[in-house]
């Protein structure tokens, strides 16, 4: 058995380590998300930097929860005031938020990209006014127009048109 | 953007790949026009709409954005001998290499307007509604033709000054000795200045056309 003095530092320790983690992985998913922002100008490193962290996120997190676990788990068996169960939960959360922030597209949630667009006959349309501005292309006879209003929330928009695969974007 | 095959990321602009397995490729273009939708459907009446999205619908952008866009302020460097504000439109063209700023305001004076960029002779066309524009390369099988607008015509008519036939906003002459006859389609781009000059650091800019001015 440790001594009672030697026990206390390997607890104070573990914190420290669990600290360590939880916000390593934090930083490593919050970087991307401040390098790469909309209206702000970005450089060809940042850009190289931001898609190598984004593309281990996965992997990383994924190394850091299996770190933080046990270290959480002993701390939680430490415990011997009640209020030592606060920053417990809250490294838990610091760690828990990036393995699952690694798993999402947050750029889809500002985009709003359409997958599954659906079309009516242009003498038909009631939405769009005749000043409204379109984008429009033209393959094989097939003519499609996809109105600026509704790109400019959607951004991209993938379909078939004349049968050539085709991304309109705005 | 981002690719769900190989998560690569691609610039909106060019279409090419920046970072990821498929850096330096290129998406192939596709010319595409930017129009008013009334123009657009009295020439396509046989065409489809994007629906707009009922869930989504009341977030799509209201009709004065881009007078709201005009606002937002710029990231890229403004540099002193820059020839217009970062926010001014411009038509951006690039033809065998060489790539040439028209500023959209000057193009609604003075359309049609005529140059010639990267050796291919080209006619800007402003349509009726002062918000569209197409681009031709203004040869039909071979002939180099010049263009003028047919005063008070509307909708909007040019005339060869070669032949005198007359030629519609589609870039189609509709009649005179080249009746039928169909300009080919330049792509061009409605940008900002400010973006257009970063991905073409190289751009000339429209000072004044050719013939008829």
């Amino acid at each position: 058995m440790e001594g009672s003095r030697s026990g206390r530092a390997g607890i104070l320790g573990t914190w420290a380590l669990a600290a360590l983690v939880a916000l390593g992985m934090f930083v490593w998913v919050a970087i991307p998300v401040v390098l790469i922002r909309p209206f702000e100008a970005q450089t060809p490193l940042g850009i190289a930097l931001a898609y190598e962290l984004r593309q281990k996120a996965p992997a990383v997190t994924l190394g850091g929860l299996v770190l933080l676990l046990p270290l959480l788990v002993r701390l939680a068996r430490h415990v011997t005031r009640g209020w030592q169960w606060v920053p417990l939960v809250l490294l838990a959360a610091l760690g828990g938020f990036p393995a699952w922030f690694a798993r999402q597209n947050h750029f889809e949630w500002m985009f709003h990209p359409l997958s599954d667009p659906t079309y009516a006959p242009a003498t038909l349309v009631q939405s769009v006014d005749d000043r409204d501005m379109v984008v429009a292309v033209e393959i094989g006879g097939d003519a499609v127009a996809w109105p600026v209003r509704q790109m400019g929330y959607h951004h991209i928009v993938q379909d078939k048109v004349g049968g050539v695969p085709v991304v309109s974007t705005y | 953007m981002r690719d769900e095959q190989t998560g690569s990321w691609w610039q909106q602009v060019s279409g090419e790949a920046i970072q990821g397995p498929l850096k330096g490729r290129r998406l192939a273009g596709v010319v595409h026009d930017e129009v008013s939708f009334g123009i657009w459907k009295a020439e396509h009446p046989g065409g489809r709409v994007l629906k707009a999205n009922p869930r989504q619908k009341d977030r799509y952008e209201s009709a004065d954005w881009e007078h709201r866009m005009k606002k937002v302020r710029t990231v890229t460097p403004v540099s002193k001998g820059d020839p217009f504000p970062p926010r001014t439109v411009v038509i951006g063209v690039s033809v065998n290499g060489r790539a040439k700023a028209y500023p959209f305001p000057r193009m609604r004076e003075e359309s049609p307007v005529l140059d010639t960029l990267g050796g291919v002779p080209l006619v800007l066309v402003v349509g009726d509604d002062q918000k569209s524009i197409r681009v031709f390369e203004r040869t039909l099988d071979g002939r180099r033709l010049e263009f003028l607008a047919k005063a008070g015509a509307q909708p909007l008519r040019l005339l060869d000054a070669e032949t005198g036939s007359e030629w519609d906003f589609r870039g189609r002459a509709i009649s005179g000795p080249l009746a039928g006859g169909q300009l080919t389609k330049v792509k061009a781009l409605k940008e900002y200045w400010f973006d257009w000059k970063i991905y073409q650091p190289a751009t000339a800019v429209y000072d004044r056309g050719e013939a008829f001015r």
